[in-house]
This record gives C-alpha cells, structure tokens and sequence, in this order.
C-alpha cells in the first residue's frame, strides 16, 4: 500500500479537517492543525481546510487534525510528514544525520512541554475548563450531550496528567515549564530565519503552529502569549512564516484575522 | 552548601550502582558535577516521603523529581554544565525531552510489562529488596503504573492492541537509539570532553538497558549494535562509579564483602578468646609458660588458616 501512495501524486482535493473555527476548536487543536497547514504550504502541496464538528471522531487516531487524500486519511503532524514523504515531498532531505536527530529532538521537546502545557491550561486549570473550555468543547451539541462529552474527554485528559506527573503541577510550574521550552527555542532559533538556516523544516512548521496559536489566542489571562512575547526573535519568527505563507490565501484557510470571538492580531 | 544531603534510591547490580534509571541519572548528576551525596540504597519505598525514588533530603528540604534534584544542585552550585553556551542548554531539553518521549516507554515495558522479564527478574529483584508484606503489593504497582503510563500516551486507537503499540514503541526506542548514537559520534560525552545533564540523563536511560540481563533483550540487542554507546556508559561506569565492567555481578561482591565480616568477626572472637585465656594463665601461675606459646601458636594457627581463604 505504501507504493500506491508513492505512485498517486497530490490531487487538487485533498482535504484537512479540524472542529468548527469559530466556536468549537480549542487552542491545542488549532495549533496542532495550524502546524500541519503550515507545513503543507511549505511543501506548496494545496489543502483545504474543513470545518466538521465530529472531527475528532472521524479521525482514524482519534487526534486532530486530520488529512483526507486520495482515499486514504492520515492524521497528527507525524505520520503526516511521513506519508507526505512517501509521496516524494520532504523539507529534511537536506538535513544532515546529526541535524536531523536534533530536528526530531527539538520536535518532542514542543510535543512534551508546549502541547502538554496547552492541554493543562485548557482541561486542568478551572477557571479556563469553565469559562473556555467546556462551553467551546460541547458546543454543537444540546444539553446534555454536550457536558457529559466535555467531561468524559476532561476525565481522560486528566488521567494522562497524571500518569505522566503533570497532575501535581501548579499553574505556575506549568507556565514556567512554557517559559523553559520557548527559551530554548529562542536560543536555539538565535538570528536566523528558520531553524535550519534558511530553509524551513518540519520543526517550523511545529513550533509555528503552537507559538501563533498561543500569541493569537484569547484566553482568561495573556500569562501564556506574555510568556511568548518575551522572546523577540520568536514572534518575528512568527510574522515571518505567517507572512510568507499565509498572507494572501482564502479567509477559510489557516485563520488568522479571520477570527472573531478569540482575536489579539499580532502586533 | 555545607549542609549534608542525602539521596535515598533503589540500588543496583548486574554492575550498575542502581537499576532505576531516575535513580541513576542522579547519581551520575552528583558524580559529574563533584556534589557531596550520601546515597542511601533504601528499601522501603513507603517511608520516601512522596513514595517515589529518588529522593534527596538536606535539612528539612525533600525534594523527589530528578528535573528538580538537578535544579537543587545546580542551586548549591554543583554545576554539570557551567562550560555550556546556550544553545546546549536549550539542545539539552530537547534530547532529554526526545528520551522521555521515545526511549522511556519502552525501557518502562521491558522492565515492567514483558511478561518473562517481569516474572523472572523485575518483580524478584525489587521484592528482594522491600519488607515483606509490601515486597507484595509494591511491584504490582509500579508494573500497573507503567502499563497506564504507556497506554495513556501512546495507546490510542488504531493502536487498539497492546501488542501493536509494544511494535511502535520499540520502533521509535530503537530509532531514538539511534539517533544519539549518531549525536554522539566519535566525542567521549555529549558535549565535548566534560559530561553534563544530558550525559547524565542518557546514562541513566542506557545503563540499566545495557547492564540487566533480562530474558527478552531486543532492545539489549539493538543497543549492542551502537558500540559507541556501549562505550560511553561503560566508560563512565569505571571512571565514574569505579565499577568494574567485566559484568561481575554485585552479588558475588557481596559475597566476599559477607565472608569478610564474617572471618573478621571469627578472628576477633578467637583474640577475645585468647585474652581471657591469657587473664587465667597469669591468675593461676602454676602453668608453665610453653602453654602460654602453645596455646598462642594454636590461636595463631587457626587466625592465619582463615585469612588465607580470603585470598580473592
């Protein structure tokens, strides 16, 4: 089957589906799919992005988001660049052995502290579970489906907290562990364009989706996008990617002024 | 910096001073950056304050994390990374971060969950070590913790098997073997010739997958193959922990420690002999001297036959 992946090439259709926009998604699902989008506009492979409200449960994984091409589905950033790969379109090609382990590297250490701390704001801080979370996640659907499906999916969450010792943590040792994460970035990003000198990667791809996500989100506190905005070279980062490949595209592709009911434009 | 810290861990064989990887990566933190840490090897896990090992305790400070063990150290100025500019610092989280993601979940199952490996050397060894009757309850545990740990993160649908997930995470073990092989290169640690965190946290990972001799190895045997892996642990292992790395295991250097104390204990119990002997010989003077010699040679006989079976 992998051969009659590589043998199809990028039909004009192919399709990424993520929740609603506007009311339903949530900041880690955005920024996992603004991640994807970004790296398909990287390898100029054209996507259009659907809005269902039982994404996640069309997904094959689970996860969000997902691509639909040709017939077959792909979904998470991952498995994506692989399939992708397979296609014959790759960004690390020229990445040499040690470069590419640092890549990977840098990748689960966004995975590990930005993605988990994103979760944690949304599902284990009660104040945004409240106020945010709970009236977005549930929302296309009637009471009360839509209470029992945003605690069943807080419940699971909170269980994966915990097996991996995030549970114990404050709001702030969270916030501190995003200030560690977006350090390490910054110094490892230092003067450059990308993180790989003047191409871009998977991992700017990545770390992009995340980090605009985070800086354009409006949540119960800036704490999380000040954390963010204290490192210069990565919001230039930001405006640089967002400019050069999403500036001039379809308002329903890939967000950004188009939102209303969670806006701060990058300023 | 003068207060006296303790470190509370599992402890070890097979060669390795631990068999915990948390617990190793701290010892080997301490080793690198000269910090002055008695390590207790506990047996108990319950009386650990937070139940987790390793656990550091100076003063009235517990803390129980490896990331903020390292911090603690850091803070009392025993800095493993001083000479790190700061894009290794950042390339540290990054590769420790690549561990806990991709090598952690199957370290967890070889040693937890493979059936074989659980039943015939996991569950033994820690029960050993624990009283009874928690040598029941606590590997059980620390197997079921593990389990929910992989399953949780790793473990969602179509991943719907445990043993189509066992497949995956021993793929991405395996390439995150690797991938610091290839980091590593031909340099003795990670960041030139000083070891720093990131040495310690990948010791502490590779060691224990290298050292224990568990029944069901794959990931043993993909590590053998990535010599300069071995090489790094092993070389931090005698410079280090001053263990000898033929694979003798600790056990057999327990046994001579044991056969020590005990002829030692035969010898001062025969001298203790000898000095009440010697106090009623001087009491009774009607014994004739020569007995005095005789009886001090017989004495001198039996202490030097068993200092001679002490010879290694």
């Amino acid at each position: 089957s992998s051969l009659s992946t590589a043998a199809e090439p990028w039909p004009e259709n192919a399709a990424l589906y993520q929740q609603l926009k506007e009311e339903q998604i949530l900041l880690s699902d955005n920024a996992s799919s603004l991640a994807v989008q970004a790296f398909l506009q990287m390898c100029n492979l054209p996507i259009r992005v659907i809005c269902r409200a039982n994404a996640e449960y069309m997904s094959p994984s689970g996860k969000l988001p997902f691509i639909h091409v040709g017939n077959q589905v792909v979904s998470e950033l991952g498995p994506i660049v692989q399939f992708v790969k397979a296609k014959g379109h790759s960004l690390s090609d020229g990445l040499d052995e040690v470069q590419k382990a640092e890549m990977k590297a840098y990748m689960e250490l966004v995975n590990n502290m930005l993605l988990t701390a994103e979760l944690y704001l949304q599902w284990c801080d009660d104040v945004t579970v409240e106020e945010i979370t709970h009236p977005r996640y549930g929302s296309p659907y009637p009471w009360p489906l839509n209470r029992i499906l945003s605690y069943q999916k807080q419940w699971e969450v909170r269980r994966k907290m915990k097996a991996i010792g995030w549970a114990g943590k404050t709001l702030e040792q969270v916030l501190e562990d995003v200030d560690q994460c977006c350090h390490a970035l910054s110094q490892r990003l230092g003067t450059q364009p990308y993180f790989f000198n003047k191409q871009p990667t998977e991992l700017d791809a990545l770390v992009f989706g995340h980090l605009f996500t985070i800086l354009t989100t409006q949540l119960i506190t800036d704490e999380l996008s000040e954390k963010v905005k204290n490192y210069s070279n990565l919001t230039a980062f930001c405006r640089r990617i967002e400019q050069q490949y999403f500036e001039g595209h379809e308002k329903d592709s890939s967000t950004i002024a188009a939102r209303s009911s969670k806006k701060s434009l990058l300023r | 910096m003068a207060a006296p810290m303790e470190l509370s861990c599992w402890g070890g064989d097979w060669g390795l001073p631990s068999l915990h990887p948390e617990c190793l990566t701290v010892m080997a933190y301490a080793k690198f950056s000269g910090a002055p840490l008695t390590v207790n090897t506990i047996n108990n896990s319950w009386r650990a304050p937070k139940g987790d090992l390793p656990v550091l305790v100076s003063e009235d400070i517990v803390i129980s994390q490896p990331a903020k063990i390292l911090n603690f150290l850091r803070k009392q100025k025993y800095n493993a990374d001083y000479d790190l500019s700061a894009k290794q610092g950042a390339d540290t989280l990054a590769y420790i971060a690549l561990l806990e993601e991709k090598l952690l979940p199957a370290l967890l199952h070889t040693f937890w969950i493979e059936a074989e490996n659980y039943c015939s050397v996991t569950k033994p060894w820690f029960a050993s070590k624990i009283a009874f009757p928690l040598s029941l309850y606590l590997p059980g545990k620390m197997s079921r913790e593990a389990l929910n740990r992989i399953l949780l993160t790793k473990g969602g649908p179509p991943l719907y098997s445990l043993t189509e997930v066992e497949a995956q995470i021993y793929r991405d073990a395996k390439e995150c073997l690797n991938l610091l092989s290839k980091r590593l290169g031909t340099a003795q640690f990670f960041f030139g010739d000083t070891p720093t965190t990131l040495d310690a946290f990948v010791f502490g990972f590779l060691a224990p997958i290298y050292k224990v001799c568990f029944p069901r190895v794959q990931l043993q045997e993909h590590l053998k193959q990535l010599p300069n892996l071995c090489r790094f642990c092993d070389d931090i292992l005698t410079c280090y922990f001053r263990l000898t790395v033929s694979g003798y295991s600790s056990a057999g250097q327990d046994t001579a420690d044991a056969n020590l104390q005990k002829l030692t204990q035969l010898v001062n119990k025969e001298s203790n002999l000898i000095e009440k002997m010697d106090d009623n010989l001087r009491r009774s003077p009607q014994h004739p001297p020569r007995k005095l010699t005789t009886l001090k040679l017989a004495a001198g006989g039996e202490e030097s036959s068993p200092m001679s079976r002490l010879s290694p």
